[in-house]
């Protein structure tokens, strides 16, 4: 049976996942001695990095919440500046990492397993960081339930036709699933953290949060029910979530907004940049914590080339843009395509391009694609040039609309920037946490795909 | 392996390397019914759960019923919010504007679905959590969630054997056999201790749920979020630094005229008589009109009856003019009116106060107050 | 290869019947009904056989681009119904012919129409003309390779062809969204020209791919009917079950998303295409897109066991076979009035275009082995484990 493979030629040949022998013992031993150990001193010099970004961010949203969103740079016509580009650049982020646990789970690609824990505790991060600025934005976050419908003295209602209020449900939905999927999956876990640990607050601490999981064949059967029916309903929900905010543009009337490509569009161009980040914060990763056998340069590879598949989507996403903007005749639409790349800010439209287009197509080379320092540059280049994309289509389209005497530049203030600083040093402070503290690979799939693992034929390949 | 048979065996596990050694073990106990079957490992192993004998998990058609029945509500919940209770027409959409209901629709129903995929698993087909199953405190629980895979044949009561459980294993192919014992204690999960955990949790949620309240009255009205009330910005009402008069409200510019209220084209009383008729014809919803007219505004100096007696009289050193007077019920309507539009002495001008319907509504019910006190006999046939 | 047996010949010989029969009922509708009619049939059938073909032969393509070991047993199956393309080519070319009768743009009053006029462009016969030509040249390049390919590898046995195969797919891809795009806009959208939608290539696409599954599903259920693929198990097809049901909700996703984006803005130059869809007689038209494109698909196949049973994904097949149809003729005559035209002209043009089709697909069911035997993934592909 495994002879069929031998006789592939090399290009057919399954991708090895895994380098060198690997056992469930040497896996369990491998990845769940971080949490026992003191962390390098890299680790703390890093979150002591992050922790300053944070710091400033967290001075800068005090100040918001002080001083009120005339801090920020928001005005008329502008209306939605940095909170809404940021909002919508996290929420994209965090897509990628559905995509690799639900999505590629369903297409059983085997190369997931050893990425799928870190990319959904990324999701989870991003969710957490992208929130933050539609809460701020509202001018009184304390104010915030007021979101949900619930009965009030003051007799009203959400309005449920509101774009503004599907985001509401939307992401509040997606970060409650993504939350108990990504629970779900560090329940065996835990389960092994509990185990090998000697007595002590650790052993409790995993008791409790392995819920005396045993690994029962009885509750595997339901648990895999489970975890196939997450993956299936995570999928959904990840396309209804960008899609939901792309809503928020798509249904106004505002020039270069209303254009019905906009759901599938913007999920392309989440799960894009949220691969880019995998892929950054992947390189470290495995370097830092010796992981590179098991998150080997084919994963990079195939990563990779979902980021080239992604970038030539959102080429054809921008050539339908601005084509049917062309077919159109409409004159206020074409005055805003022309704002995409020339005048004021057509130095954002071209960085758009150059970034998710242009340098993304390195990557029909393999060189490219398993070289580190060329996919960092990459992805890089993807996670500015997605901010970039959604600056151009908020700012720009804002900036210039039906009435001249409206016209007004966006600048954004410190405080836009400081903040932005803060969600990034939020969202790394607490990748280095999850790294510090939890396994972060999902230890138990892994074992299921090893050679050897199963009856009959064994795992190890795609 | 001393012998167990005085203390109550639990399950007697088998422990395997091997994934299909562990598959065929399954399959080869599973008929001699030595006790209920279970295997334990730190993955699912494909094939494992059949040998054992488990039924397919029904999880599926649930989490679909689950799913629907959240499409449904949020459905309900939107069309009775929009269309019902609270009407509004929003874009000049229809109030049952069902394509805008469809994403909330759709987001419900994954939530619904989702939590009953994980809390259905996790709580009512695995009853988890829980501590105190006797594997969690075997010797081989470490092996199971490490490497090792752990086929168990479980005690169903009085028939079972653990020697002979113990010999199937090692036939087929167990590296190890382990008996484990039910333990000491009988009961892990207390009544007692159950009602405990559940009044906790409801106190803590009571305690949350008050301290969240009261947070939500007291954050509005403290520093930083007062500033929402007190901007630095210019308020009518109050005073201002910012103008010289130090007001924040700006007088109306000299000879601005309020709508309805141009000045008049007379200057004196009687000229007003000469030029105006009154317009009202004189009805019982004039006349009344003009009472209640001329009892907010004139009966407080003039008198109820229109005498000049008023209960203010005493206060003021200037005397209200007597509206029964021969000389009074002699002037023209509009005389009355002109008065009433410029004043007179001290009386002040009600022009601003009454429009142009209840001057001379006013003007009206001064001439039933003049005819009541004068009536005559046959005013009261 | 099997013998013609005297049952397939009874086949062969009924569908002929029916292409005549239909050849000489579209003649009469020429005649009688008019050219407008005539077209807007010729329209829709052409579309569907071009779309259920590019359909398979983008499934091939998938199947190389990624990598996948399942659907190789299956393969030849959506090969052999990719030979629709070079069916369905002549047909669109012949189609050309109708475009100055059902599309306004053709028309001399265009030049009073300032929109119209700016969007002369693009929307000029020489233009589309050499669009057409460029499109029809990509897709049989494309089918002349994959297919042919395919076949002349069972002979040869040759794994080379399978690495040539995976390294083009990419460029198909390209190809095939932008020329798919250009259907959607230049055959369909452009009957109404003052309209605009930048989603409408995607949604011919999600059409296009559901339909491709469909054949596929049914090509391959009804090999086994007949015992021809006899190592293909339940395990195989199931992936097209959940294809199946991906892609319907796909489908859905994209035709709501649509739909509700216009509706919302309410613009009129947007609004009045689904106006004139949705309005009056055609209504019920309209509402038999989400029962049998999406709700019946959807409900069948769900749940594990609707993937598994033939009968059941044979049913949700049929389902998304006549919902394509339906949302092809639903998408193309509006054009001709507000009444939904149906009667004996349609049931003529539908004889004589399922004649050819089947036909077509008959006769490429017996070119080749009904498994790509000279694939070297063939043998991982039988083995393959859910």
């Amino acid at each position: 049976m495994k002879s069929a493979a031998a006789e592939l030629p090399v290009p057919l040949q399954p991708l090895e996942l895994i380098e060198g022998m690997v056992t469930p013992g040497s896996l369990d031993d491998q990845v769940l001695q971080f949490p026992d150990r003191r962390p390098p001193r890299a680790w703390y010099f890093a979150l002591a990095v992050t922790l300053t970004a944070l710091g400033i961010g967290g001075f800068c949203m005090a100040y918001t919440l002080y001083y009120g969103i005339g801090a920020w740079g928001n005005n008329r016509p502008v209306a939605w500046g940095f909170g809404i580009i940021n909002f919508v650049f996290w929420v994209g982020i965090g897509h990628a990492g559905t995509l690799i646990s639900a999505i590629l789970f369903l297409f059983r690609a085997r190369w997931r397993n050893a990425i799928a824990r870190f990319a959904e505790a990324m999701t989870i991060f991003a969710v957490m960081c992208a929130g933050i600025f539609p809460v701020l934005h509202t001018g009184r976050p304390w104010f915030a339930y007021w979101l949900f419908p619930y009965p009030n003295e003051r007799g009203i209602w959400v309005n449920f036709r509101s774009p503004l209020v599907w985001d509401v449900f939307a992401v509040s939905t997606y970060f409650s699933v993504s939350l108990v999927f990504w629970y779900l999956g560090l329940v065996p876990d835990f389960a092994s953290m509990r185990d090998r640990t000697a007595e002590g607050i650790r052993k409790r601490i995993y008791t409790v949060l392995s819920l005396g999981w045993r690994g029962a064949a009885s509750h595997w059967v339901h648990y895999d029910k489970a975890y196939l029916l997450l993956a299936g309903l995570a999928t959904g929900l990840v396309i209804s979530v960008h899609s939901v905010v792309s809503f928020d543009f798509a249904v106004s009337l505002v020039p270069g907004w209303h254009m019905t490509i906009f759901p599938p569009y913007f999920v392309a161009g989440a799960i894009f940049a949220g691969f880019a980040m995998v892929v950054i914060v992947l390189t470290v990763v495995r370097k830092t914590m010796n992981l590179s056998n098991l998150i080997t340069d084919n994963h990079l590879d195939t990563m990779n080339k979902l980021i080239l598949a992604m970038s030539c989507i959102m080429g054809y996403a921008y050539f339908m843009e601005g084509g049917t903007a062309w077919y159109s005749a409409n004159p206020y639409i074409q005055h805003t395509f022309k704002n995409y790349v020339s005048g004021f800010y057509g130095w954002a439209g071209i960085t758009t391009v150059t970034c998710n287009i242009i340098i993304p197509q390195l990557f029909w080379f393999r060189r490219m694609r398993r070289s580190i320092p060329a996919m960092i540059f990459v992805a890089l280049a993807v996670t500015l040039g997605m901010w970039m994309e959604r600056f151009v289509i908020i700012v720009i389209s804002l900036h210039q609309d039906y009435l001249p005497s409206s016209w007004h530049l966006y600048i954004p203030t410190k405080i836009d920037f400081g903040i932005l600083l803060g969600s990034f040093g939020l969202f790394f402070t607490l990748v280095l946490l999850f790294a510090r503290v939890m396994p972060v690979i999902a230890t138990s799939e892994m074992k299921a795909s090893l050679p050897g693992a199963q009856a009959g034929h064994g795992g190890g390949h795609e | 392996m001393s012998s167990t048979t005085t203390t109550a065996t639990f399950a007697v596990l088998g422990l395997y390397s091997d994934a299909q050694k562990i598959v065929d073990a399954a399959k080869q106990i599973r008929p001699r019914k030595l006790g209920r079957l279970e295997a334990y490992t730190p993955y699912p192993v494909h094939g494992l759960d059949k040998a054992v004998g488990l039924p397919p998990s029904p999880l599926g058609k649930l989490v679909l019923g689950m799913g629907l029945l959240g499409t449904i509500l949020a459905l309900l919940l939107e069309w009775w919010t929009s269309a019902v209770d609270y009407p509004l027409v929003v874009g000049g959409k229809a109030l049952f504007s069902w394509q805008a209901f469809v994403p909330v629709m759709f987001e419900v129903t994954v939530l619904f679905a989702t939590f009953t995929a994980g809390l259905a698993m996790l709580f009512a087909f695995n009853k988890l959590p829980f501590f105190g199953h006797p594997v969690l405190h075997s010797k081989a629980i470490k092996g199971i969630t490490r490497d090792k895979l752990a086929l168990s044949i479980e005690s169903t009561g009085a028939t079972f054997d653990p020697e002979v459980a113990r010999q199937a294993l090692i036939e087929n192919g167990a590296e190890s056999v382990e008996i484990v014992p039910i333990p000491a204690w009988d009961r892990p999960l207390s009544l007692v201790g159950l009602l405990r955990t559940i009044a906790a949790i409801a106190a803590a949620c009571l305690v949350a749920g008050a301290g969240l309240f009261a947070a939500e009255k007291m954050i509005p009205v403290v520093p930083p979020m007062l500033h929402m009330h007190n901007q630095p910005k210019l308020n009518a009402f109050r005073s201002s630094t910012f103008f010289a008069d130090g007001r924040g409200m700006r007088p109306a510019v000299a000879g601005t005229v309020a709508r309805g209220h141009l000045p008049p084209a007379f200057a004196t009383p009687e000229e007003a008589g000469t030029m105006l008729a009154n317009p009202l014809p004189l009805t019982q919803k004039t006349a009344e009109r003009g009472r209640k007219v001329f009892n907010d505004h004139c009966a407080v100096c003039h008198g109820t009856v229109g005498d000049g007696v008023a209960l203010l009289s005493h206060a003021y050193g200037a005397k209200p003019g007597n509206l029964l007077s021969n000389e009074m019920r002699a002037r023209p309507d509009g005389y009355i009116y002109g008065v009433l539009m410029l004043g007179k002495n001290a009386m002040p001008s009600y022009a601003p106060d009454l429009d142009e319907a209840d001057r001379w509504a006013a003007v009206h019910y001064v001439r039933v107050l003049q005819r009541s006190q004068n009536a005559k006999d046959e005013d009261l046939r | 290869m099997t013998t013609e047996a005297p049952r397939s010949s009874l086949v062969r010989n009924a569908l002929v019947a029916l292409t005549i029969l239909g050849a000489a009922g579209t003649a009469l509708v020429y005649v009688c009904e008019g050219p407008a009619r005539f077209w807007a049939n010729w329209l829709v059938w052409t579309l569907f056989l071009l779309t259920v073909g590019l359909g398979n032969l983008f499934l091939v393509a998938l199947e190389r681009l990624v990598g996948a070991h399942w659907s190789v047993p299956m393969r030849r199956v959506p090969e052999r119904i990719a030979s629709l393309i070079p069916l369905a080519i002549p047909l669109l070319i012949i189609a050309f012919f109708g475009v100055p009768v059902l599309f306004p743009w053709t028309h001399a009053e265009v030049a009073h129409n300032p929109i119209l006029v700016a969007k002369a462009p693009w929307l000029n016969l020489p233009f589309f003309a050499i669009r057409l030509a460029a499109c029809a040249l990509v897709w049989l390049l494309f089918y002349s390779f994959y297919v042919r390919g395919s076949l002349r590898q069972d002979q040869s046995k040759d794994a080379a062809f399978t690495v040539k195969a995976r390294k083009l797919a990419p460029l198909f891809m390209v190809v095939f969204f932008f020329s798919v795009t250009i259907v959607a806009f230049d055959w369909i959208s452009g009957l109404e020209p003052e309209w605009y939608s930048d989603m409408f290539g995607v949604y011919l696409f999600a059409g296009t791919f559901l339909s491709g599954i469909a054949g596929m599903a049914l090509g391959v259920l009804g090999l086994i009917r007949r015992g021809r693929l006899p190592d293909v198990k339940p395990k195989h097809f199931y992936n097209l079950g959940t294809l199946g049901l991906a892609f319907t909700v796909f489908y859905a996703y994209i035709g709501f998303a649509q739909y509700m984006l216009i509706w919302y803005a309410n613009l009129p130059e947007e609004v009045v295409w689904f106006k004139h869809r949705i309005e009056g007689a055609w209504y019920p038209v309209a509402m038999l897109l989400p029962l049998f494109h999406f709700l019946l698909p959807f409900f069948l196949l769900i749940g594990a066991v609707g993937k598994k049973n033939p009968k059941i994904l044979r049913i949700a097949m049929v389902s998304i076979l006549f919902a394509h149809f339906v949302d092809l003729y639903w998408l193309v005559f509006p054009v001709l009035g507000a009444q939904p035209l149906f009667g004996w002209p349609e049931l003529a043009m539908a004889c004589l275009f399922l004649g050819l089709g089947l036909l077509q697909i008959r006769r490429a069911m017996g070119r080749g082995a009904d498994m790509p035997v000279g694939d070297p993934l063939l043998a991982k592909g039988l083995e393959w484990q859910l």
